[in-house]
């Protein structure tokens, strides 16, 4: 009779580690909870069964075709995602005539060395597929000999025999079975124990990064990692003795060490993959081994709870696994290399090592980013003496209050209630407050897959955006305790103070306005009639950018002139630095606003010329398409982003195809300039450190990049010229059938943020 | 909430009845299967499974959809010897008792032919 367990089991349906999808998920589980509690109080348990089968077949004929008898509750939506039962394509459980529920292997039979060692490499390389993110269904758990030591069936200590082994003499190959095999399945499934713990404990998305689905299973319990290791070590041990050739000992006693570096790591926490990594050599060995598949079988998910049909085993080759083992390794090394001492010592710089991070080709996996997140989120600090709070503080600090006894860390220390350190320091601890889950999620999305940080930062414009209207209360706060700076204003009408909080809240949200936006580019969502629009955007945004780094300079100008005639030098060597740094990113969001001007005016002037068109829509408006795309900006409060009506009157299609073609080259010109004063900054000033390859990496890709806008506009200009269109306004010129643009993919192109159009002569 | 097919207005010209007019035996049935509605049934199918799960929603083909089911399959020869085994190991007396194999599968839909037993608790 079934236990009354349901409750149990639909608690144990909550999803763990998507803790940042809130609603619908929370609901269903919610409700799924409460329908296990209703089932246990109504029917009271396995008491009381009826058979209703003439009853219910009876009132059933009496529906009329089509008719339902439902729950009020139940919907349409979820009945398709029910499981057809007796259907071989949704039915797990079904088992077609002629065939055996289990498969046909007695995993308690004595092998060869040769085929214990293809075991073991075959279970390496589904491991590896595991953690690419397929489900252990379909990976790990098609191993028979796993699925006989996780069956529920099965005790502890997990053997593989459920009876009595101890008092058989074994001969060596049932020795290899039990004693080497055993172990090293053990060790495997104590690591994905472990791998699971790290992934679930950091953000991460069920589905899309990884699956940690148990299917009911559980990963043996009573035995701990560092059992385990004790049974490999006993494995090794037997292995020294044992009665097998030399070279197969070797091969075997190689993949032993494997498991036992593999969960080690797992267990401390290392970042040494590297000697893991040095394990490549078991590609020459693995020639040796001799198949055997019938070890393997996806028939184990008849009886695995799940509720998704049946799904195939993966196939990479082991070469393909190899590779992906090596890459982890490395991605590992490398997320203990970006999170180093010195990196941490600057926000800005940890902040291009994760984004260094997550542009590592091929994109790290779950379990890698999962990693770098514990390093920087899972103690009270970022690194050594570098506590959340310091690094925001020395952010602000960098950026726009260098010198300053505002975010001087001494000031902080202060005690005495009527200095106004003290009162002011509290004031902007109150701010941080508020400002710190924002602020730590510019470092943690980062670690997220490519769609999600261009979503989560999405919604981060808007959380900036209130965050702006908090910083400006307490700018003022402060400035009434201590008056700060006070210059004309640009336009020379009246006057202006910094506003430091202010400016660095909102640095902060036009710098994430403009990810959004480049990632919407990597990640391809603009369809080519859209982009026009969108780096016209872009553009507007790192003008702002640049405004806004202007307007601090001015301040740390001012600031730097009152040190003159102090003795202290401290401060000032700490605005020398920011002022060097502000000075970077002036230049990069200049060469941003540039780049992004020459291709909007390119891709205007294709639309104008009737190249690049938006598709047929005959019900589509304007506005409603402007709202939908973009939505995110269009409820920030803090200077809004112009409307549809100020980006339409700023097309030129009223100048010449050859005077656009000419501003598209100037402007590059402009651009390129940028990155001849980027290229010779060095790590300190630019504030990269730990990421000064991907710092020269990153300038000659743009730099290919600006030589491939300018060469697609000389394309243009030839073929105008060539019909005689040069002269011509824009706006009565048409080439429409004289050019072809193609859009490369993300993936095809110089730098995924940029787009630039392929320009083709259309040949008669 | 809507019903998976076309109402069942546009079918009933071979009865000659309309929507509201009640015949007597279907509202009964309607009645009947409504209160069953939510309860745990047990569906026996013809390959030997069992199917435990609350009813959701019937139609006049009697397929049934169940949600939080389990499955439930007889043991097999081998389950029944590991269980004797284990008892006799355990030194224990009396019969020995052999669960069913249980996994559990979710949302399920159950046509209406494969059923050979349903049963209902409560």
């Amino acid at each position: 009779m079934p236990e009354d367990d349901l409750a149990e089991e639909a608690a144990r349906l909550t999803i763990n580690g998507d803790n940042s999808d809130r609603g619908d998920l929370g609901f269903v589980a919610k409700r799924l909870a409460q329908e296990a509690r209703q089932t246990l109080s109504s029917s009271g348990g396995s008491r009381g069964i009826r058979d209703v089968t003439e009853e219910f077949t009876v009132a059933a004929k009496q529906l009329q075709p089509g008719q339902l008898v439902k729950d009020e509750y139940f919907t349409l939506f979820e009945a398709v995602g029910a499981l057809e039962i007796m259907d071989p394509k949704m039915d797990s459980g079904y088992v077609p005539l002629g065939d055996t529920l289990e498969p046909d292997f007695d995993v308690c039979k004595g092998l060869p060395a040769e085929q214990v060692l293809w075991i073991m490499d075959e279970l390496l390389r589904l491991t590896a597929v595991w953690h690419d993110g397929y489900p252990l269904s379909q990976t790990i758990f098609t191993s028979l000999h796993v699925d006989r030591l996780l069956s529920p069936d099965n005790r502890p200590p997990y053997q593989l025999s459920y009876g009595d082994m101890t008092l058989r003499i074994m001969t060596v190959e049932e020795q290899l079975v039990h004693i080497v095999l055993r172990a090293y399945c053990v060790a495997l499934v104590k690591s994905c124990a472990l791998v699971l713990h790290t992934i679930q404990s950091q953000n991460f998305y069920e589905e899309e990064d990884f699956v940690t689905h148990l299917f009911g299973r559980e990963l043996l319990p009573s035995t701990g990692a560092n059992d385990a290791i004790k049974l490999l070590d006993e494995a090794v041990k037997f292995l020294d003795g044992a009665e097998v050739r030399q070279v197969m000992r070797a091969a075997l006693l190689e993949r032993l060490h494997f498991a036992q570096t593999y969960i080690s790591l797992l267990i401390t926490n290392s970042a040494d993959w590297n000697t893991l990594a040095a394990m490549g050599r078991l590609a020459e060995t693995h020639k040796l081994a001799q198949p055997i598949p019938e070890a393997f079988s996806d028939k184990v998910q008849r009886q695995l709870a799940t509720s998704t049909p049946p799904r195939p085993m993966i196939a990479i080759s082991w070469d393909e696994a190899l590779q992906r083992w090596t890459e982890f390794c490395a991605d590992v090394v490398e997320a203990d290399r970006l999170t180093c001492f010195d990196v941490c010592q600057s926000p800005h710089a940890l902040h291009r090592a994760i984004w260094a991070f997550a542009y590592r080709e091929p994109q790290p996996n779950t379990f890698a980013r999962a990693y770098l997140q514990t390093i920087l989120f899972a103690s009270e600090q970022i690194t050594e003496g570098m506590a959340f709070f310091d690094l925001m503080l020395t952010d602000m600090r960098d950026l726009a209050l260098a010198g300053d006894v505002l975010a001087d860390p001494q000031s902080f220390l202060i005690e005495m209630p009527s200095d106004s350190r003290h009162r002011c320091s509290r004031i902007i601890e109150m701010f941080m407050d508020k400002a710190f889950d924002e602020y730590m999620n510019l470092y943690r999305m980062v670690c997220q897959n490519r769609c999600r940080i261009r979503r989560t930062f999405t919604q981060s414009v808007a959380i900036f955006d209130s965050l702006e209207t908090e910083a400006m209360k307490t700018d003022a706060e402060l400035e009434s305790i201590t008056p700060g700076i006070v210059l004309p204003h640009e336009d020379g009408s009246g006057k202006v103070a910094l506003n430091p909080l202010t400016s660095w809240v909102k640095y902060h949200r036009l710098q994430t306005m403009a990810w959004t936006t480049q990632l919407g580019f990597e990640t391809d969502i603009y369809l080519p009639h859209e982009l026009s629009m969108m780096y016209w955007y872009l553009m507007v945004f790192a003008q702002r950018r640049c405004k806004l780094v202007e307007h601090i300079e001015r301040f740390l100008a001012a600031r730097r002139k009152r040190f003159a005639s102090s003795r202290d030098a401290r401060p000032d060597d700490e605005a020398a630095a920011s002022q060097e740094w502000l000075a970077v990113l002036h230049k990069q969001a200049d060469f941003e606003a540039s780049l992004s001007s020459a291709l909007w005016q390119l891709t205007e002037l294709l639309m104008t010329l009737g190249i690049l068109q938006p598709p047929k829509r005959d019900y589509a408006q304007e506005q409603l398409l402007y709202d939908v795309r973009m939505k995110s900006y269009l409820g920030i409060a803090h200077d809004p982003i112009p409307t549809l009506e100020e980006y339409m009157s700023a097309a030129q299609s009223d100048q010449s195809v050859g005077e656009t073609c000419n501003n598209v080259n100037s402007t590059i010109a402009d651009a390129k300039g940028c990155l001849a004063f980027l290229k010779k900054t060095n790590p300190e000033q630019g504030k990269y450190v730990g990421t000064e390859e991907q710092w020269k990496r990153e300038i000659k890709q743009l730099e290919t990049t600006c030589v491939a806008v300018a060469v697609q506009t000389s394309q243009l200009r030839r073929v105008a010229d060539k019909h005689g269109k040069l002269v011509s306004v824009a706006r009565d010129a048409s080439m429409k059938g004289m050019l072809e643009v193609s859009i490369p993919l993300p993936g095809s192109r110089y730098h995924g943020w940029w787009v630039v159009p392929q320009i083709r002569e259309r040949k008669k | 909430m809507h019903s998976i097919r076309t109402s069942p207005l546009s079918r009933q010209r071979g009865n000659g009845m309309a929507d509201g007019e009640a015949n007597p035996h279907s509202v009964q049935a309607v009645q009947y299967l409504d209160d069953l509605l939510n309860k745990t049934l047990h569906l026996h199918i013809t390959d030997g499974r069992m199917f435990v799960g609350q009813l959701k929603c019937t139609d006049n083909e009697r397929n049934i959809i169940l949600a939080m089911t389990h499955e439930y399959r007889q043991p097999s020869q081998a389950d029944v010897k590991l269980a004797a085994e284990r008892h006799e190991k355990g030194g224990f007396a009396g019969n020995v008792k052999v669960d069913m194999r249980k996994r559990f599968l979710g949302l399920v839909v159950v046509p209406g032919q494969y059923i050979e037993k349903m049963e209902v608790e409560g």
